[in-house]
C-alpha cells in the first residue's frame, strides 16, 4: 500500500491588506507555521510521500523572509524525510525570477528530499511500484490542461500511477483561463489518484469516477468564504484498480468566522466564546446603542481586539461597524450636576440634533456629544469624582 | 506686548528721539511741551499708521526737512522680537524685521503688508488696512484706546466697548485671556482635551491638516495606497478579463469557424466529389454511347449486309424469273414475228424488203437498247458504288477532322496543363524557397547561437585553463607548505622563552675561566674550550687557557680535565634546559631545516605567507568555480547549438546561405514574421496554382479519353474507307466520272436509239399503216410478243440493273462488316455499361465555378481560422502576462482593504468632525457663559476699585462686551459720567492697567492720573510697582515725583535713564533723550 499526503495552496507570503497591520503578520505567519503542522502529519501517518500541488508561495518572487523560512523548515527535519514533492501554481509559476528557478538560492537550500517539479516532463519513481507525473504552471494564467499532459498508462505498465498538476476543474467559474483541468482527466491518463491544487476548500471532484481527483484545500484558510479550508488530505493507495481511499486531516490553526451581533447582549456573549484566541472574527455590529451603552461596545471592542498593553480576546478581529447606530442625542444620560457651561454645550448639541436637516448632521452632533460622554467618563476614571 | 526701543526722526517738534524701555515701569519725564504726547503719538502712529496715510501729515517736522519716521522694537512673545520701521509721507515706507534674540532681524514684511501683518500680531481687533471696516484716518479699536489711550481722552476706555470693534480679534484675544482665569477647571480640561482632539487633525483657520502626521493625512495616503493598489489591479483584471473575454471571443469565432470550415470544406469536397462523379459518369456514357454507336454501327452494317444479300438473292431470281419471261417473251414473239413475217411476207407484195429491212433495223436497235441499258445498269452501279466509297471516305474525313480537332482542344489542355503545372511548380518551387530560407534563416540562428555558445565554451575553456593554472599555482603552493615544517605560532612563543631561559641558564655559567696547565713531562695537550677545540703543540711550558664557561683538557692518555663556570644547581638548570632545547626544540629546527628560531620565525614567517598565498588561490579558485559552474553546460549548449547548427546546415543542403542572403534581406526586421508572411503568401498562390492545375488534369483527361474514342473510331472509319477504296484503284473521283461518263453515254445511247426506234417506228408505222390493215393481226400479235418481251426485257434490265447496285452495295457492306469485330464491340459496350453502371449517380450537377467558388470559400474559412489560431496565441501570450484567478484574487483583497480603508477615512472624518462641532459647541457655551467678559473681568477692577475707595464703591458693572455700564453704590448703578473726573480717570487707569495685565501687553499712561490727590498717587505708585513685575507699563508725564522716589530718578549727566527696583523701575529722562528742533 502506498500512503501519500496531498496538500496545496500554502501562499507562503500572502498579504492581508484588508485587516489590522498585527493581524496581517499573525495571518502571514501562521501560513509558515502550518508547514511544520503538515511535517509532522507527514510523520505520523508514516507516508511514502508528499504532494504539494502548487500555490506553495503566493508570488513567484516571495521575499527571502518566506523561501528562507520554509527552507528552514525542511532543513529542520533532517536528512531522511519521505520525498516532498513542490509544484509551481498559478501564484507562483515557474519562471525565471521565480523561487523555483534552479538557480535560486532557495533551491541550493532545500535538502534531498525536496523535489522542485521544474521540469515538463517530470516523473518520479516513488518506489518500484508507484510513480509521480507532475507538471509545473509556467505562467499566471493558462488554457493548457497540464492533466491532460500527463502521459497515458501503456499497455502493462501495472504501476500505480500519481499525477500532480495545479489548475481548475470544469466546474470552477474561470477554469478556462486557469489551466482548466477535464473532471475524467485522471481516468482519461491511466492515473490511480490526481493530486490538484488551487480551489481553497477539501473537495474530491470526482467521487463517482474511480480515480479520484481531489483538492485538499489551503491549510490555513485565506478568507471567510473558505469552508472546508484548513486540511490536508491523507490517500491510501492500495493496486492498480481499487479506487484510493482518501481522508483528510485538520491541521489549520486559525479558524475563521463571521459574527452579527444585533444587540448588546449578543456582544456581551462573544466574549464568552471559547478559543477565541485561535479565531479570525470579522465583527458585524448591527444595533443602536446609547451613549452609555456605546462606551461598554467600545470597551468589549477593546476587550476583543486587545490594546498596546493586552493581548486582544481574539486572535484577528476584523471590525465592520457601520451598523453601530447611537441613539441621537443626549438622552438624559448627562449628570445633573455638570457645570453649566457644560450643560449649555450639551444643550447645544441636542439642539442641532433636533434641528438636524440630513441624517449626517444629527449624526454629526450626535456622535460629538459622544464625545464629550466618554470625556466625561475618562475624567472620571482618572479620579475626578464630583460628577 | 513688550515695548524694547523707540527711534523717532522728524517728528512733529521732535528732531530725534532715541530710548530703550525696561521691561517693567517706564516712567518717561520731562517738562511740558517737551513733546511727551508726541512721542505717545509715534507709538501709535508707529503701531497703527499706514506709512502713506495723510493722517501722518500733522507730524511733519515743522522745519519741514525729513518725513517723520519712527522705528519700534517690540517683542510680541518669547523670542518673537519685531522691529517696526515707518517712514510717514507719500514717499514713505515701511518695513517690519524680525528676530529671535533681538540682535539678528531679518526681513518679515515690507510695505503695505507690513500693517496687516502688525494688526495681526498685535491682535487688537484692527481690521488688514484697505478690509472690510478699515478706518481711513488713524484707526483705533477698543484695546488701541485701552492701551495707547491719548492724554487728551482719559476716560475714553470707559466709553468705549468691544462692541464697536471692526474685528474679533481683540474681543478674542481678552477672551482667551479670562477664560484662562474664568473657566471651570473641568471645562477647561474637558476643551483642552478637545481642543486637542481638534487641533490634531484640523488646522486653526478649520480645514484639514494635510501635512504628515495628520489624522486625515494617515487615513488618506492609506486611501490612496488601496485605491491605488486596487486601480492598479483593476486595471490587471481588466487586462485579464479583456484578454479571457478576447480569448472566449476568439475560441468561439474559432469554433464557428471550424464549423464553417468544416461545412465549407464539406461543401467543396461534396461539390468536388459531384464534379468528379459527373465528370466520370459523363466520360463513362461517353464511352457507352460511343461503344453503342459502334455497336449500332457495325450491327447496322450487318443488318445491312443481311439485307443487301437477300436483295441481291431477291434480285439474282427476279433475274432468273426476267429471263425466263424474256425467253418466253422471246419465243412469243418469235412465233408472232414468224406469224407476221408469214403474214409480211404475204404482204411483201407491198414491199418486203423495207420490212425485212425495219426488221433488221430494229431488231439492231433493240440489241442496241438493251446493252445500252445494261450499260446504265452497270455505270449505275458503279456511281453507287463510288458515292458508297464517298460518303465511306467524307465520313473518315469528318472523323478526322473532329479527331484533328480532338487533338488540337487536348494539345491546348496538356500546354494548358503544363503551363498550370509550370505555374504550381513554381508556387512549389517559391514554398520550397520559403523552406530553404527558413533552413537558412534556422541556419543563420542557429550560427548565432553556435557563436554564442562557443564564446560561452571559449570563456568556459579559458575559466578552466585559469583553473588548472591557479590550481597548479596552488598546488604549487600547497607543495612548498607541506615542505616547511613548522610548529604553530603558539608553540614558536614557547620555544622564544626557552631560548631566553637557556640564553640567561648559559649566562649563569658564563663566569668566566681561567685554567693553567704546567705538563711535568711533554705530553700532548688538546683542549676544547667553550665548545671550540683548540689544537695545542707538545711542549713544556705551562699553558694558560682562558674560556668563559668551560674548559675541557685532555691530557695525552691520563686524564681529562673538564671546567665547567657556575654553580651546580645553575649548571643543572641549564643542562635541563639544553635538554629541554634538544628535546623540544631542535626537532623543529631540524625538520624546519633551520639553526635557530630566528631561522624557524623565518621558516614560519614564510609558511604563513604560503597559507595565505594558498587561501587566496583557494578563493580565486572558488570564484572561478562558480565562474565555470555558471557556465556548465557551455560544451553541452555548444554542442546542441552546433547540433543544431548542423541539422539546419544539413537541411538547407548545398545551398550556401550567401545564396539567399538577398532574401533573407527582404524579410525585414522581424525574419522570422517576414518568412511566415512570405510563406502564407507563397501557400495561397501554391493552392490556387494546384486548384487550376488539378482543374487542368481533369480537363485533360477528359479529353485524352475522347481522343481515344475518337482515334477508334476514326480507325475504324479508316479502315472502312480503305475497304472501299480498295475496289477503285484509279480513284473515286475518276471512278465516279467514269461511271458518270457511261451512264451519260449509255442514256444518250438509249435516247439516240429511243430516237432511232421512233424513226423507224414512224418509218414502220407508215408503212404499217399501210401494211396494217393487212397485217395487223400479225402485227398485233407480234406488237403484243414484242410489248411482251419488251416489258420482259425491261423487267430483266431492271433486275440486272438493280441486281448489280445491290450487289455491289452487299461488297461494300462485307467489306464494312468483315473490317468490324462485333464481339469486341459488344464486350467494350458491356464494359462501358458495366463501369458506368458501376459509377456513382451524382445527385445533382454542379458546374465548376460552383467547386471553384466553394474551394475558394473553404480556403478563405481557412485562412480566417489560421488567423484566429494566431490571434488566439497572441490572446494567451497576452493572457499569462496579465495573471487571470491570480489577479483577481489579488483584486478581491486590495477591495477589501480599499473599502476598509475608505470607510476608515470616513470614521475619521465623522469622528474629527464630531470633536470639531464638541470644541465649538463648547466655545460657543463658554463664550455665552462667560457671556460676558464683564462677568469675569468686572471683579478684577472691582476689587482694585474698592481698595483704592476704600470701598466706597462696591463695583464696578461691566457689559459682555467690556462696556462699562456704571459703578454700583449702595446696590444702584451709577454711570461713570456721575463720579468725579479724579476718580473717573483713577477707574480708567484702573480698568486698563487690568487689561493690560490679563493681556499681558504694555500699556502707555499720558499724565493719566493728574487729577488724583496724594494719597491716592501714592496707592497708584505702589500698584504700578508691584505690577511691573507683571507686564510693561510706560508712564509719560511732566512730574515724575509722582511715580519715582527721588532716587529713582536718571541722575544728572549724560544718563538718560536710570533703573531700580531689580531692573523693574526705569526712570528715563526725556529733556536729555529727546532733541526738539
Amino acid at each position: 500500500m502506498l500512503r501519500l499526503l496531498h496538500t496545496a495552496d500554502w501562499h507562503l507570503g500572502r498579504r492581508f491588506p484588508s485587516f489590522p497591520e498585527e493581524g496581517q503578520k499573525k495571518l502571514s505567519r501562521a501560513r509558515m507555521d502550518v508547514v511544520e503542522r503538515i511535517l509532522d502529519v507527514a510523520r505520523r501517518n508514516a507516508v511514502n510521500a508528499v504532494l504539494c500541488a502548487g500555490d506553495i508561495f503566493d508570488d513567484p518572487d516571495p521575499t527571502p523572509d518566506f523561501w528562507e523560512g520554509l527552507a528552514r523548515t525542511f532543513q529542520a527535519r533532517g536528512d531522511h524525510h519521505p520525498p516532498v514533492f513542490l509544484v509551481p501554481g498559478n501564484h507562483d509559476p515557474l519562471t525565471q525570477e521565480s523561487v523555483w528557478w534552479p538557480s535560486h538560492p532557495f533551491r541550493a537550500r532545500l535538502p534531498r528530499w525536496v523535489h522542485v517539479v521544474d521540469r515538463d516532463d517530470f516523473i518520479f519513481e516513488i518506489s518500484s511500484q508507484a510513480v509521480l507525473y507532475a507538471r509545473p504552471c509556467r505562467s499566471k494564467a493558462g488554457q493548457k490542461d497540464l492533466a491532460m499532459d500527463l502521459p497515458a498508462r501503456e499497455a502493462g505498465d501495472e504501476r500505480l500511477r500519481i499525477g500532480c498538476v495545479h489548475g481548475s476543474t470544469f466546474d470552477v467559474q474561470g477554469y478556462q483561463t486557469n489551466f482548466p483541468i477535464r473532471r475524467d482527466a485522471g481516468v482519461v491518463r491511466g492515473l490511480d489518484y490526481l493530486a490538484i491544487g488551487d480551489t481553497h476548500s477539501f473537495r474530491d471532484v470526482t467521487v463517482d469516477l474511480p480515480v479520484p481527483t481531489v483538492y485538499p484545500g489551503a491549510p490555513e484558510p485565506t478568507s471567510f468564504d473558505e469552508a472546508g479550508a484548513g486540511r490536508v488530505a491523507l490517500v491510501a493507495l492500495f493496486r492498480r484498480g481499487l479506487r484510493p481511499r482518501v481522508d483528510s486531516e485538520a491541521v489549520a490553526f486559525w479558524k475563521w468566522i463571521d459574527v452579527r451581533c444585533r444587540d448588546l447582549n449578543e456582544l456581551r456573549s462573544l466574549m464568552t466564546r471559547p478559543e477565541l484566541d485561535r479565531h479570525v472574527v470579522r465583527l458585524h455590529l448591527d444595533m443602536t446603542v446609547s451613549l452609555s451603552e456605546e462606551n461598554e461596545v467600545e470597551r468589549i471592542l477593546r476587550d476583543l481586539r486587545g490594546t498596546d498593553a493586552t493581548h486582544g480576546r481574539v486572535g484577528v478581529l476584523v471590525e465592520h461597524l457601520d451598523g453601530l447606530r447611537l441613539t441621537v442625542g443626549s438622552a438624559n444620560v448627562f449628570p445633573e450636576n455638570l457645570p453649566a457651561v457644560l450643560k449649555d454645550t450639551v444643550a447645544r448639541l441636542d439642539r442641532l440634533v433636533a434641528e438636524a436637516l440630513d441624517e449626517s448632521a444629527k449624526s454629526r452632533a450626535t456622535r460629538a456629544l459622544a464625545h464629550l460622554y466618554k470625556l466625561l467618563q475618562n475624567h472620571d476614571a482618572t479620579g475626578r469624582q464630583d460628577l | 506686548m513688550r515695548l524694547h526701543r523707540l527711534r523717532i526722526t522728524s517728528f512733529g517738534a521732535i528732531e530725534s528721539v532715541d530710548v530703550e524701555f525696561g521691561p517693567g515701569l517706564n516712567v518717561l519725564y520731562g517738562p511740558n511741551d517737551l513733546g511727551k504726547s508726541t512721542v505717545v503719538a509715534a507709538i501709535r502712529l508707529g503701531l497703527l499708521l499706514p506709512h502713506m496715510s495723510t493722517h501722518g501729515e500733522q507730524y511733519v517736522g515743522w522745519t519741514g526737512t525729513g518725513d517723520p519716521t519712527v522705528e519700534i522694537t517690540l517683542e510680541s512673545e518669547a523670542q518673537r522680537i519685531w522691529r517696526v520701521r515707518k517712514q510717514f509721507g507719500r514717499a514713505g515706507s515701511s518695513m517690519l524685521y524680525e528676530s529671535r534674540n533681538g540682535r539678528d532681524f531679518d526681513e518679515a514684511e515690507r510695505g503695505r503688508k507690513v500693517d496687516g501683518r502688525l494688526r495681526e500680531i498685535l491682535r487688537w481687533g484692527i481690521p488688514e488696512p484697505g478690509g472690510a471696516g478699515a478706518s481711513k484716518g488713524l484707526p483705533t479699536s477698543f484695546l488701541a484706546t485701552a492701551l495707547l489711550s491719548p492724554q487728551d481722552d482719559v476716560g475714553a476706555v470707559l466709553k468705549n466697548s468691544l462692541q464697536e470693534d471692526s474685528t474679533t480679534s481683540g474681543r478674542e484675544q481678552i477672551a482667551a485671556a479670562l477664560q484662562a482665569i474664568a473657566q471651570d477647571p473641568l471645562f477647561v480640561d474637558l476643551l483642552r482635551e478637545t481642543q486637542a482632539r481638534r487641533d490634531s487633525a484640523f488646522t486653526d483657520k478649520g480645514t484639514k491638516k494635510t501635512a504628515k502626521g495628520s489624522v486625515f493625512k494617515a487615513a488618506a495616503e492609506r486611501l490612496n495606497e488601496t485605491r491605488d493598489e486596487k486601480e492598479r489591479l483593476e486595471r490587471i483584471v481588466f487586462d485579464s478579463e479583456a484578454a479571457e473575454k478576447r480569448l472566449g471571443d476568439l475560441i468561439e469565432r474559432r469554433t464557428g469557424k471550424l464549423a464553417a470550415s468544416a461545412e465549407a470544406s464539406s461543401h467543396a469536397e461534396s461539390l468536388e466529389r459531384l464534379a468528379s462523379q459527373a465528370l466520370r459518369c459523363s466520360v463513362a456514357e461517353g464511352e457507352v454511347r460511343l461503344a453503342q454507336e459502334d455497336l449500332g454501327r457495325i450491327q447496322r452494317i450487318e443488318t445491312e449486309t443481311e439485307e443487301a444479300e437477300r436483295e441481291t438473292e431477291r434480285l439474282a431470281k427476279r433475274i432468273v424469273t426476267a429471263e425466263q419471261v424474256l425467253n418466253e417473251a422471246r419465243g412469243r414473239q418469235t412465233e408472232a414475228e414468224a406469224s407476221l413475217k408469214t403474214a409480211e411476207e404475204a404482204a411483201h407484195a407491198e414491199g418486203s424488203d423495207s420490212g425485212v429491212t425495219d426488221t433488221v433495223v430494229r431488231q439492231q436497235l433493240e440489241l442496241r437498247t438493251a446493252g445500252a441499258d445494261h450499260a446504265v445498269v452497270e455505270a449505275q452501279q458503279r456511281i453507287d458504288a463510288v458515292t458508297a466509297a464517298q460518303k465511306l471516305v467524307d465520313d473518315a474525313s469528318a472523323m478526322e477532322s473532329e479527331l484533328q480537332d480532338l487533338e488540337t482542344t487536348t494539345r491546348s489542355a496538356v500546354e494548358t496543363e503544363a503551363h498550370v503545372t509550370a505555374a504550381l511548380e513554381a508556387a512549389e518551387e517559391e514554398l520550397r524557397r520559403c523552406d530553404v530560407v527558413e533552413h537558412a534563416l534556422d541556419t543563420q540562428i542557429a550560427d548565432k547561437r553556435v557563436a554564442e555558445a562557443q564564446a560561452t565554451a571559449d570563456k568556459q575553456s579559458a575559466l578552466k585553463d585559469r583553473l588548472e593554472n591557479v590550481s597548479a599555482e596552488r598546488a604549487g603552493l600547497a607543495r612548498r607548505h607541506a615542505a616547511i615544517t613548522v610548529p604553530p605560532q603558539s608553540a614558536l612563543g614557547r620555544m622564544r622563552q626557552l631560548e631566553t631561559e637557556l640564553a640567561a641558564a648559559r649566562g649563569a655559567l658564563n663566569v668566566g675561566l681561567t685554567v693553567t696547565v704546567t705538563p711535568k713531562t711533554p705530553v700532548e695537550l688538546r683542549v676544547r674550550k667553550d665548545g671550540e677545540d683548540l689544537e695545542v703543540s707538545l711542549n713544556l711550558q705551562p699553558l694558560d687557557i682562558e674560556g668563559n664557561a668551560e674548559i675541557e683538557v685532555n691530557i695525552g692518555d691520563a686524564a681529562t680535565v673538564h671546567v665547567r663556570g657556575g654553580r651546580r644547581e645553575a649548571q643543572e638548570n641549564a643542562k635541563n634546559l639544553e635538554d629541554r632545547w634538544s628535546r623540544e626544540i631542535q626537532p623543529h629546527l631540524a625538520a624546519a631545516g633551520v639553526v635557530d628560531l630566528a631561522g624557524l620565525d623565518d621558516r614560519s614567517r614564510e609558511a604563513q605567507e604560503l597559507e595565505s598565498g594558498i587561501r587566496a588561490k583557494d578563493r580565486e579558485l572558488e570564484s572561478l568555480r562558480a565562474q565555470a559552474a555558471e557556465l556548465d553546460g557551455a560544451a553541452e549548449a555548444l554542442r546542441e547549438a552546433s547540433e543544431r547548427a548542423a541539422t539546419c546546415r544539413a537541411a538547407l543542403g548545398d545551398i550556401a546561405l550567401d545564396a539567399v542572403a538577398s532574401d533573407l534581406e527582404n524579410l525585414g526586421p522581424d525574419a522570422v514574421a517576414g518568412l511566415r508572411k512570405r510563406r502564407q503568401q507563397s501557400s495561397k498562390v501554391v493552392d490556387a496554382a494546384r486548384a487550376t492545375a488539378n482543374e487542368a488534369a481533369n480537363e485533360r483527361v477528359v479529353l485524352d479519353e475522347r481522343l481515344r474514342q475518337s482515334r477508334s473510331t476514326f480507325a475504324v472509319a479508316v479502315a472502312a474507307r480503305d475497304g472501299a477504296l480498295a475496289a477503285f484503284a484509279g480513284g473515286l473521283e475518276s471512278e465516279l466520272t467514269a461511271a458518270r461518263g457511261a451512264l451519260k453515254a449509255a442514256v444518250d445511247g438509249k435516247a439516240e436509239i429511243a430516237r432511232a426506234f421512233a424513226s423507224l417506228e414512224r418509218e414502220i408505222d407508215a408503212r404499217k399503216a399501210r401494211i396494217d390493215a393487212a397485217l395487223s393481226g400479225a402485227r398485233t400479235n407480234v406488237e403484243q410478243a414484242v410489248a411482251g418481251f419488251e416489258t420482259a426485257q425491261a423487267e430483266l434490265t431492271e433486275a440486272k440493273t438493280t441486281h448489280a447496285a445491290t450487289h455491289g452495295g452487299l461488297l461494300a457492306l462485307r467489306r464494312q462488316r468483315d473490317a468490324e469485330n462485333i464481339p469486341a464491340a459488344e464486350a467494350r459496350l458491356r464494359e462501358a455499361v458495366a463501369a458506368h453502371a458501376a459509377l456513382p449517380v451524382p445527385e445533382r450537377l454542379v458546374s465548376e465555378e460552383q467547386v471553384l467558388a466553394a474551394q475558394n470559400a473553404a480556403g478563405e474559412i481557412k485562412v480566417q481560422l489560421d488567423g484566429i489560431d494566431r490571434e488566439i496565441l497572441e490572446a494567451q501570450g497576452a493572457l499569462k502576462q496579465v495573471g487571470g484567478s491570480v489577479a483577481k484574487e489579488r483584486l478581491r483583497d486590495a477591495t477589501e482593504a480599499f473599502e476598509l480603508a475608505a470607510r476608515r477615512e470616513r470614521e475619521i472624518e465623522a469622528e474629527y468632525e464630531a470633536w470639531k462641532l464638541l470644541l465649538e459647541q463648547m466655545q460657543e457655551a463658554d463664550a455665552a457663559q462667560a457671556s460676558n467678559l464683564g462677568q469675569a473681568f468686572g471683579p478684577a477692577i472691582a476689587g482694585r476699585f474698592q481698595e483704592l475707595t476704600r470701598r466706597r464703591y462696591e463695583a464696578v458693572q461691566l457689559t459682555g462686551q467690556l462696556a462699562t455700564e456704571g459703578i454700583l453704590v449702595s446696590g444702584a448703578v451709577r454711570s461713570t459720567e456721575r463720579i468725579s473726573v479724579g476718580t473717573r480717570e483713577q477707574l480708567s487707569t484702573l480698568y486698563r492697567l487690568s487689561l493690560a495685565e490679563y493681556l499681558g501687553s504694555a500699556i502707555v499712561l499720558d499724565d493719566q492720573l493728574v487729577q488724583s490727590d496724594d494719597s491716592r498717587m501714592e496707592w497708584f505708585r505702589a500698584l504700578l510697582e508691584e505690577k511691573a513685575r507683571n507686564f510693561q507699563i510706560l508712564v509719560f508725564t511732566c512730574r515724575p515725583g509722582d511715580y519715582l522716589d527721588k532716587k529713582a530718578m536718571a541722575p544728572k549727566g549724560s544718563a538718560v535713564y536710570s533703573d531700580t527696583d531689580g531692573g523693574f523701575v526705569r526712570a528715563l529722562d526725556l529733556s536729555r533723550a529727546l532733541r526738539r528742533r
